[in-house]
């Protein structure tokens, strides 16, 4: 291209200024353009109000929290020897606020704690709690209440979910409840683990009519941003007895301090935590023959009580059982966030687990339950592809109506030569537990039911009852990278055969009285574990049962054996349990309800039908002051979606306004545009 | 040397040939219509199948009246209606849908899964858009009645008791003590233009009094 002679003329000057002006019409339009994608990115968030908006879920949350509720914090010493763990709870009402308050705290403990001390403490003063029918000590504490008087009351409302309510804490006082319980630990493939709950996930109550008593399992929960949350610090003194190997917490970060190579202690490396997740300690001794059998005993009330644990050898690998599963997944709005994801990961894995010859479909519940298939399908890449491809698909919102998966999980009649299994992924965010074990009790025939416990605060109680029920096991799942570990775990059980028919046979002459009664079939991995009461020790107890067609037998001498203290009120546990299974069989209440409160009276247990109560000798509080009752709120588990949980009120517009108005205004800036330069 | 260069190519602009090649501001411009038409169309179709959708579901309601249970007013929907609630002075009738999700609320106002079906005993909750459906709501007054048909025909009467502006957190709403009533739920302000605010508009109105209409059980 030549280059043309600059010629200055007027015309250039003229046509120069237009091509500044052009250039500014070119600038105004690229910013026109950059608002108009700016608009379209910001409708886009809104557009979900068309499409997927949380439905509302808990009908119990108050919504606001009580600003004048105390604060709670939360002390737990563990001392663990052998099978057993003895933990010593203190919870510390701070009343920030100028009023006099009453502070009722829900709080959850592992489902098989048996709840043994209370003690209040006020100051210098410590007062002893009693142990009374509920009704009594609730009348107890109700009087002192109104006297001014401080009292602690320690209610229990499920297997798992204790309320403490502190009446007549004054203007910026503290007050400390301090409550103790005993557990038996958990055995299973050589490794030993303990599980303790630090909130109770909100739960779900489905018809609002079946559950009388959901106010008392539904505390107002913390909002996520408000600045508040309940705290816990802990502490455990780990003896095993033999040298350990590995130890473990899972979901948080330890200290650890080695006093020998059985014994270790441990406290939480940030001092304390929020109370939002399930703390778990899981340990192994060190290599060797695992142990196969253990036995403690404790003397109390001129009675031995003994505590026996007895591993059968596994089982040599056989055939693969042809299976029909389903899976079913809980997709309510509890689940949403971390939990779904964990679950979905599981259910991926499970399905590609599954080998040919095997049946299988999937259901999805939340506000009602829906299938995959119509009836179970062969396992082929084709429809195992179709279900993971519909299993990512899924999102969690809305409620949590379980039996209607139940029902559908459990109908269809025989598997002709196949076991049925159902493995049920859930959080177990429910109120209405006892319903929906009538149903598995009522449905479940020749299936099994296998729970995974999904997230950071499953109820346990739920899940433990539920496998208990469905005559299989359970697992917990709290974390996206143990999925892949604790599912073979799972699918290593229900792939192999089980030991069936275990009977335990106590020697001639001794007087026995062992709980659970009859021994369920052990999955592989799992030891057979039995609470008795004795009333002397001589010979030998003999426990037998069959595996794969094979008999199996073994002998343990009942010596006084060990450290077994606390096995007398574990043993008294597992009895109110058996008693209170009883009532889904058809016992009469009253009669339950007797045997219960004797027992619970004997071993001062915490229990439906008791509770304890502590009252401080003389009043505090002046009648003439005010007391003002307030729910201590608790935290929202973590990884749970605040929003997706309590819901919202439905949302209530659409974008239809603004994008009918932002369309029109883009299409006449175009339109004048064109016009411009056609021109 | 071409006459497009008589004033010199450094002062052409835009380049040299701007009526042979698309002027990249014409593609712009063409852009910017595709882009409102679209949104146009967007809020156009959500209105369009707003009260088309009423006109389905009529007809579900009639076969719902009729007998049939959990009528589908098109064979995809993943909804039904479940009431007929109308605002007489208003002039107003409108079918609500099965579930209070943004999947139901598209079509009609919908009744919040876990509380009584409208017209039953209890707290019955109803959510829909200030846009479309429940945008009947501001005018509203207390006192004014509203009368809500249920699926077995039966009518019951409520008398509006007060609106009042909300958060979407207040979800005690909800809560199933007290009298029977209707809690009709939409979004606030209603002459905002965009959706998803904090504010929630809501009106209560409780059962008149046994008026002649004749009770039924619970749903």
């Amino acid at each position: 291209m030549t280059e043309p002679a600059p010629v200055v003329t007027a015309r250039h000057v003229a046509l120069d200024l237009i091509g500044v002006a052009a250039r500014a019409v070119a600038v105004a339009l690229v910013s026109a353009l950059g608002l108009g994608a700016a608009v379209l990115l910001l409708a886009q968030p809104a557009r979900a109000s068309e499409t997927g908006t949380g439905a509302l879920l808990l009908r119990s949350a108050e919504g606001a929290e009580s600003v004048s509720a105390p604060l709670l914090s939360t002390d737990v010493a563990f001392r663990i020897t052998g099978m057993v763990a003895r933990a010593h709870v203190i919870q510390t009402f701070e009343n920030a606020s100028a009023d006099w308050v009453e502070g009722v705290y829900v709080f959850p403990l592992p489902e098989n704690a048996a709840v043994d001390h209370l003690r209040l403490r006020v100051g210098e003063r410590t007062i002893e709690g009693e142990i009374r029918e509920r009704e009594a000590a609730q009348r107890t504490y109700v009087a002192a209440r109104a006297s001014g008087r401080r009292a602690a009351l320690l209610d229990q409302e499920r297997p798992n979910i204790f309320t403490t309510s502190v009446a007549n804490i004054g203007p910026r006082e503290r007050v400390t409840v301090e409550l103790e319980y005993q557990q038996t630990l958990r055995y299973e493939n050589g490794r030993y683990s303990m599980r303790f709950p630090m909130v109770v996930g909100p739960r779900y109550i489905p018809g609002a009519l079946k559950v009388s008593d959901a106010s008392r399992i539904t505390p107002p929960v913390l909002r996520p941003d408000s600045g508040r949350e309940n705290r816990l610090r802990l502490h455990v003194d780990l003896d095993a007895g033999v040298p350990l190997a590995t130890v473990s917490s899972p979901y948080h970060a330890l200290r650890t301090r080695e006093v020998s190579e059985s014994r270790r202690e441990f406290d939480l490396a940030d001092g304390d935590v929020p109370a939002s997740r399930d703390f778990e300690l899981d340990w192994a001794p060190q290599a060797g023959p695992s142990p196969r059998v253990a036995w403690f005993t404790e003397r109390k009330h001129g009675r031995y009580y003994g505590l026996l644990m007895i591993l059968p050898p596994a089982a040599s690998p056989g055939a693969r059982l042809a299976r029909e599963v389903t899976f079913v997944l809980d997709t309510s709005g509890s689940m949403a966030g971390a939990s779904i994801r964990q679950a979905k990961e599981a259910l991926e894995l499970a399905l590609a687990r599954l080998g040919p010859g095997d049946r299988f479909n999937v259901i999805e519940f939340n506000s009602s339950a829906q299938r995959l298939f119509a009836a179970p399908q062969d396992v082929n890449p084709r429809n195992v592809r179709l279900a993971i491809d519909w299993v990512r698909g899924l999102e969690a919102r809305g409620g949590t109506e379980m039996a209607s998966a139940l029902r559908l999980a459990l109908a269809g009649g025989e598997a002709e030569g196949r076991i049925r299994q159902v493995v049920f992924l859930t959080d177990g965010a429910v109120g209405n537990e006892e319903a929906l074990f009538g149903l598995i009790r009522e449905r479940l025939g020749e299936a099994r039911l296998f729970t995974v416990g999904i997230g950071s605060a499953p109820n346990s109680h739920f899940m433990s009852k539920a496998a208990q029920l469905g005559r299989g096991t359970f697992t917990y799942i709290g974390r996206i990278d143990e999925v892949q570990q604790k599912m073979s775990e799972l699918f290593a059980k229900i792939e192999s055969p089980v030991m069936k028919g275990l009977e335990i046979r106590w020697p001639d002459g001794v007087r026995a009285e062992a709980w659970p009664a009859r021994i369920p079939d052990l999955y592989a991995g799992e030891p057979v574990v039995v609470v008795a009461a004795l009333d002397r020790l001589a010979g030998d107890v003999r426990v037998s049962g069959t595996r794969d067609g094979r008999a199996w037998e073994a002998r343990v001498p009942l010596a006084a054996h060990g450290d077994g203290a606390g096995v007398g009120s574990l043993w008294a546990r597992g009895k109110v349990e058996s008693l209170t299974d009883s009532l889904r069989e058809g016992a009469p209440e009253d009669a339950v309800r007797a045997r219960v409160i004797e027992l619970a009276m004997a071993h001062r247990l915490v229990t439906k039908y008791t509770s304890f109560v502590a009252v401080d000798t003389s009043p505090a509080r002046a009648s003439g002051e005010a007391l003002k009752q307030t729910a201590v709120p608790t935290n929202l588990p973590e990884g749970w979606e605040y929003g997706k949980v309590f819901g919202e009120l439905p949302r209530g517009a659409t974008d239809s306004r603004f994008a009918l108005l932002a369309g029109a205004v883009l299409m006449l800036v175009a339109l004048a545009m064109l016009r411009r330069r056609v021109a | 040397m071409r006459p497009d260069h008589a004033w010199g190519a450094e002062c052409a602009w835009p380049s040299a040939e701007p009526r042979h090649r698309p002027a990249p501001w014409r593609s712009f411009a063409l852009a910017l219509l595709l882009i409102g038409a679209a949104q146009f169309g967007h809020g156009a179709g959500i209105q369009a199948k707003a009260w088309l959708a009423q006109g389905l579901i009529a007809r579900a309601w009639d076969r719902t009246l009729a007998g049939e249970r959990e009528v589908k007013p098109w064979p995809w929907a993943d909804t039904w209606p479940v009431a007929k609630l109308s605002a007489p002075t208003l002039g107003i009738e409108r079918y609500v849908l099965a579930g209070a999700d943004g999947a139901a609320l598209a079509f009609g106002p919908g009744h919040l899964d876990g509380t009584p079906l409208p017209g039953t005993p209890g707290n019955s909750v109803i959510g829909g858009h200030r846009d479309t459906h429940l945008a009947f709501l501001r005018r509203l007054r207390p006192g004014d009645p509203l009368v809500v048909e249920r699926a077995d025909g039966v009518r019951i009467a409520f008398r509006v008791f007060e609106g009042d502006v909300l958060d979407k957190g207040d979800v005690w709403v909800t809560k199933q003590e007290g009298p029977t009533r209707l809690t009709l739920v939409t979004c606030y302000p209603f002459d905002a233009l965009r959706a998803g605010g904090r504010q929630r508009y809501v009106v209560f109105a409780f059962e008149q009094p046994n008026r002649g209409g004749e009770r039924g059980t619970r749903g």
